[in-house]
């Protein structure tokens, strides 16, 4: 075990998981994306498509444990190396200038990763841990999102998952080692391309229900 | 006392086979009883350090910056020469050992040459195995270029990096010898002296520039790499750091200098701009390929060199020399360039400038394929001028660059002191009065690598050494002198810094014992130089104290040792009436000013030994035998 | 055209390095726009001297930009705003009269100062001593033209090679991590046939001892690549990563 885990323990090993995690992040936002646009096909198509995703069962539990795995690796590794980087740098700096490489994306990850934790928890509580049994889902959204608030607090975060995955996308290839002068720049468009088609994809659907009441 | 080279007998092509043979060897099992002092870790120390330690030898090896990778060998940009003949163009090991004897001005050592010439191809084949990315043509194979007027294509080379690519080569060899045990690194160690016992060179003692403690390490023999003095100039290419303090030690402790009126003075620099200027950047001399040197007729011509028609250009170099060009060797290319510039004809704002213009090769080859030979070096020069050489030819001057001389040693390496080696730059050197273009990075490894592992084996194996401890009285004489001198350089209290002195014995030299020197300037340098010396006991200003990183200090040590050092290069060419190479006495050239040899009487190694402070040097001659080669007249035309 | 600028100078003095320490402020009057920034300082020092006090203590050598020795974060910039340049190559033409320049030195914990702007990165070595070489002794090589190397392959090798080992990657790295510099090692001699043979021991040696040194981890943030005055590219980073996926997971090496 110790061949396995040792390399797994180095920065390049904790970087690995991750890009490996994370990557598995943007598989789900992909899929969970596609579901939640059956939306645009009315109350019904989306109705049906809930209850066909959770005719599934079992393979939706297995799902969801995955999700809690990655998320349990990404959040603690994540936290570890932003602890450790911030120890490599006893004294910042007094004045502090990019040079051109940091984007807002890069510069702001732990704190756009912990906003998303907490949203997520958010996000759980309101649409995961609620007795379903006399109400539909698509009730449930047009519940929520006839208070602004919810709004507020749906676009902001999709907003910062947009910013999180910009350059979380490219840099797990990165990581991964997949840099190459001919897919790299396609790579890091695709990231960008990616960020945007979350933030809109998602962002619009409080504004959509909303509209719909 | 009369030197004795050590050169085995035999016919050239077989001394060294020959005299590897007759070399005693060390026992592999003692060998790591047996404790060797690499002082500087550049090219010749580096790999000297490596090649030890794999031997099996304990090694300490020392160097003044806060990494070996550092040493100053990492600066030299064109390349190594070496005769493989890859290209099939008649190139051979008696080609490159002619070549370099002749470009020395038959001022060299055939044996010591020739083994060069030999060595050439392993360096090169070790480097290799290094993983050092030497460029290659589009097959595969090593790619070569011709360098510094050879009429072969025998130069190696990494981009304009050579020098830094073979010396972290070197370096990584080091690294792997340091993670074995067998090399302790002491880095951020400048050595102050040298401790001989018995007429034995058993150590050295170093300060610790970080906490400033005086440091003594003993060792069975002492090897010292540690590079040219060329900053006696004040400005040169050499890095700021680059001294003769160690070697200088050395002969106060009865080695012998020898030639040090051989310095180098590269053609193709970026003129001086000003006085607070600290240094001077080196173009590589692979511009000359393709570059055309010129000034403007007219002595005085002030015009923008786009406004100066061709007819009114003076491409001096192409006119004098019509087979070599602007492919000169570089000593005739940097005396020309001060003749013009004396007639008046110099550009720049100072005047002391010539045009080095590429407008014809970017016609004939296109913008592209010139930024891909030189891109790198015209961004350079951009950047530090400020002037785009694609459109504005370049301004180039010469500066002081290389020394070939040094520390004498004999065929072993081994200085006059038993148990002292002298290697790379630091000797006296192969190069006789002129060093050829990639010959220098060819001559530390070929040291290091391939030359002192035999050697050393031979004198350690073939020696009676007491066993000795740091504590022995001449180690504790030593410290006191070192930390009494230290006292002395802090307690002046004077005026001036010194840099500024330091520049005015650069200025000294520069003006009468640079590209061209003549009897009375020499003498009134030796008069200027000794007044200044005076001044600078009297009137330097050192602050800090010894006791911690104090880069004045440091400073003043070196600087101190300068002005010693900077009589003896004036008498030695004040010595010499002949002109060779490096060395031009007015008195004696050519009726086309060239440089005129006095085979008769001056065909030897002037060795100066030191007979106190207040007493002039003793000269001893060492007559160089040419058994191989005729001695002609250099011509280039 | 020569021109000559007054400025103000903000430098990091610290005496030792546990030693209580801030910026202090230098006026540096009549500064010719040719000088290099390094010779900038060598005018303040000769001023501060003549005036009984203690020279700025600064790394500085070759300076000719290839020795790696010279290095401090300018306005926030490791080596200057210029890009590829080194701080001994970077003038002060791009300054104006009047200006303020805060000078700091290399900050990382792996990095500590031993005075004023001059820090320790013997952490470096360390990392190189771990396996940043090739397992040949002297002598027994085979000729150098036995084994071809594509020209492609040796110009990436010396693109990675070129490293000088200033540490401004680490300087510029929001995270302090010297991925960067082991990178370019790890990346040279894997892409050489003769690096291959003890590619996995090197991967996994030189990012342990890297580690070990408390240099930070790297985000991918790129700074070190736009900072490097060598221009190395991260393409290196991608490359040490896929070795050491090979080394740590595929290899059967510990």
């Amino acid at each position: 075990m110790n061949r396995l885990t040792n390399p797994l323990g180095t920065s390049v090993g904790k970087k690995l998981m991750m890009a490996v995690t994370g990557l598995g992040f943007c598989c789900f936002l992909t899929i969970h994306l596609a579901g939640n646009l059956t939306i645009y096909g009315g109350k019904d198509f989306f109705n049906s498509y809930v209850e066909h995703l959770h005719s599934l069962g079992p393979l939706v539990t297995l799902a969801e444990l995955g999700l809690l795995v990655f998320a349990a690796i990404h959040i603690m590794t994540g936290a570890l190396l932003f602890y450790q980087s911030l120890k490599a740098r006893p004294i910042r700096y007094s004045v502090n200038k990019r040079a051109g490489g940091r984007t807002l994306g890069s510069a702001t990850m732990p704190y756009t990763g912990f906003i998303l934790l907490l949203f997520v928890i958010f996000h759980l509580i309101n649409f995961h841990f609620v007795d379903k049994t006399n109400i539909t889902t698509f009730q449930l959204l047009s519940n929520a999102f006839a208070n602004p608030v919810y709004i507020f607090i749906y676009t902001v975060a999709v907003i910062i998952a947009a910013i999180h995955v910009s350059h979380g996308l490219w840099s797990a290839f990165q990581t991964l080692g997949a840099n190459h002068p001919k897919y790299t720049p396609f790579l890091r468009g695709l990231s960008i391309v990616f960020s945007v088609v979350v933030g809109i994809g998602f962002g619009f659907i409080p504004v959509y229900v909303f509209l719909l009441l | 006392m009369q030197l004795d080279a050590k050169i085995p007998s035999g016919p050239l092509a077989e001394k060294w086979d020959k005299h590897r043979f007759e070399l005693k060897l060390v026992n592999p099992a003692n060998k790591r009883k047996y404790t060797i002092i690499v002082v500087g870790t550049g090219l010749a120390g580096g790999s000297a350090a490596a090649s030890l330690g794999e031997l099996g030898y304990y090694v300490k090896n020392f160097c003044i910056q806060d990494s070996p990778r550092r040493a100053h060998s990492i600066a030299a940009q064109g390349g190594i020469n070496a005769a493989k003949n890859y290209q099939n163009d008649g190139d051979s090991i008696w080609r490159l050992f002619y070549d370099t004897i002749k470009g020395g001005d038959f001022r060299a050592r055939e044996a010591n040459v020739y083994r060069l010439a030999q060595v050439s191809n392993n360096i090169i084949d070790h480097c290799v195995a290094q993983g050092i990315p030497f460029a290659r043509e589009y097959g595969g194979l090593l790619a070569n270029r011709s360098f510094g007027g050879a009429q072969v294509s025998r130069t190696f080379y990494a981009r304009g990096q050579t020098g830094q690519q073979l010396l972290l080569g070197a370096y990584s060899s080091l690294m792997r010898q340091v993670a074995a045990g067998q090399v302790s690194m002491f880095p951020r160690r400048e050595m102050l002296d040298i401790v001989v016992i018995n007429g034995q060179a058993r150590g050295i003692v170093v300060r610790n520039l970080i906490t400033g403690e005086i440091e003594n390490h003993a060792a069975d023999a002492v090897v010292l790499c540690t590079g040219g003095y060329a900053n006696v100039f004040y400005l040169s290419t050499n890095a700021m750091a680059s001294n003769v303090s160690a070697t200088f030690r050395a002969y106060k402790k009865g080695a012998f200098f020898a030639n040090p009126c051989y310095t180098q003075i590269h053609p193709t620099c970026i003129p001086v701009h000003g006085t607070y200027q600290s240094k001077l950047t080196l173009m590589s001399e692979s511009l000359r390929n393709d570059g055309r040197v010129w000034v403007p007729k007219t002595p005085g011509d002030r015009r923008p060199p786009n406004q100066i028609p061709e007819s009114e250009r003076d491409y001096y170099l192409e006119e004098k020399y019509p087979s070599f060009g602007n492919l000169v060797p570089r000593d005739v290319a940097s005396r020309n360039a001060k003749t013009q510039c004396d007639m008046g004809k110099g550009v720049e704002e100072t005047g002391f400038a010539v045009y080095l213009d590429f407008a014809d090769a970017i016609k004939r080859d296109g913008k592209d394929v010139i930024q891909q030979k030189y891109g790198n070096l015209f961004q350079m020069y951009e950047k530090i001028t400020a002037s785009n050489p694609y459109e504005t030819p370049m301004m180039i001057y010469p500066a002081s660059h290389y020394v070939m001389g040094g520390l004498w040693v004999d065929y072993n390496l081994m200085s006059n002191l038993d148990g002292l080696f002298v290697m790379g730059e630091a000797n006296f050197s192969d190069h006789g009065a002129n060093r050829l273009g990639a010959s220098a990075l060819m001559q530390g490894l070929a040291d290091g690598y391939f030359v002192i592992p035999y050697t050393i084996g031979g004198y350690l194996a073939g020696t009676d050494r007491p066993e000795i401890t740091t504590d022995h009285p001449a180690f504790k004489e030593a410290t006191r002198y070192v930390t009494e001198r230290t006292r002395k350089l802090l307690s002046i209290n004077g005026k001036r810094t010194v840099d500024d002195i330091h520049r005015q014995l650069g200025h000294i030299l520069w003006e009468y014992c640079g590209m061209s020197r003549n009897d009375d300037g020499l003498l009134k340098a030796r008069k200027l130089i000794q007044e200044l010396r005076e001044e600078f006991w009297k009137n330097a200003m050192v602050p800090g104290s010894s006791e911690d990183f104090n880069q004045s200090l440091e400073r003043a040590g070196r600087v101190a040792d300068f002005l010693e050092f900077a009589e003896l290069l004036v008498i030695d060419a004040f010595e010499r009436k002949e002109s060779c190479g490096g060395h031009f006495n007015e008195a004696y050239q050519t009726e086309e000013h060239e440089a005129r040899r006095d085979d008769e009487n001056f065909c030897h190694v002037s060795a100066w030994e030191f007979k106190g402070d207040d007493n002039d040097p003793e000269l001893h001659k060492e007559p160089l035998v040419f058994e191989n080669v005729e001695l002609t007249q250099r011509s280039y035309k | 055209m020569t021109k000559s600028i007054n400025i103000t100078l903000k430098v990091w003095r610290q005496k030792g390095p546990h030693v209580k320490s801030g910026f202090e402020t230098y006026p540096a009057t009549d500064i010719s726009t040719d000088m290099s920034f390094l010779e900038m300082i060598d005018v303040v020092n000769e001023q501060l001297t003549l005036d009984g006090k203690d020279p700025i203590a600064f790394d500085h050598d070759c300076r000719e930009g290839i020795c790696g020795m010279c290095g401090a974060v300018i306005n926030g910039r490791s080596h200057g705003p210029e890009k590829g340049t080194t701080l001994c190559q970077f003038h002060m033409r791009h300054f104006s009269n009047g200006d303020t320049i805060v000078i700091e030195p290399w900050r990382a914990k792996a990095f500590p100062i031993i005075k004023d702007l001059v820090v320790d990165r013997s952490a470096f070595d360390q990392i190189i001593l771990a396996g940043g070489y090739i397992s040949v002794n002297t002598g027994g090589a085979p000729d150098a033209n036995s084994i071809p190397i594509a020209q492609e392959i040796a110009e990436l090798a010396m693109d990675a090679a070129a490293c000088i080992g200033c540490g401004a990657c680490v300087a510029a790295c929001p995270n302090a991590s010297a991925m960067l510099f082991t990178s370019a090692k790890i990346s040279q001699l894997a892409l050489l046939p003769q690096g291959r043979l003890e590619a996995a021991n090197r991967a996994l040696a030189m990012v342990r001892k890297m580690d070990e040194l408390c240099f930070g981890n790297c985000s991918n943030e790129r700074e070190c690549e736009a900072e490097c005055p060598k221009e190395i590219s991260i393409s290196n980073i991608a490359r040490l990563n896929r070795e050491f996926i090979k080394a740590g997971l595929v290899s059967s090496v510990k």
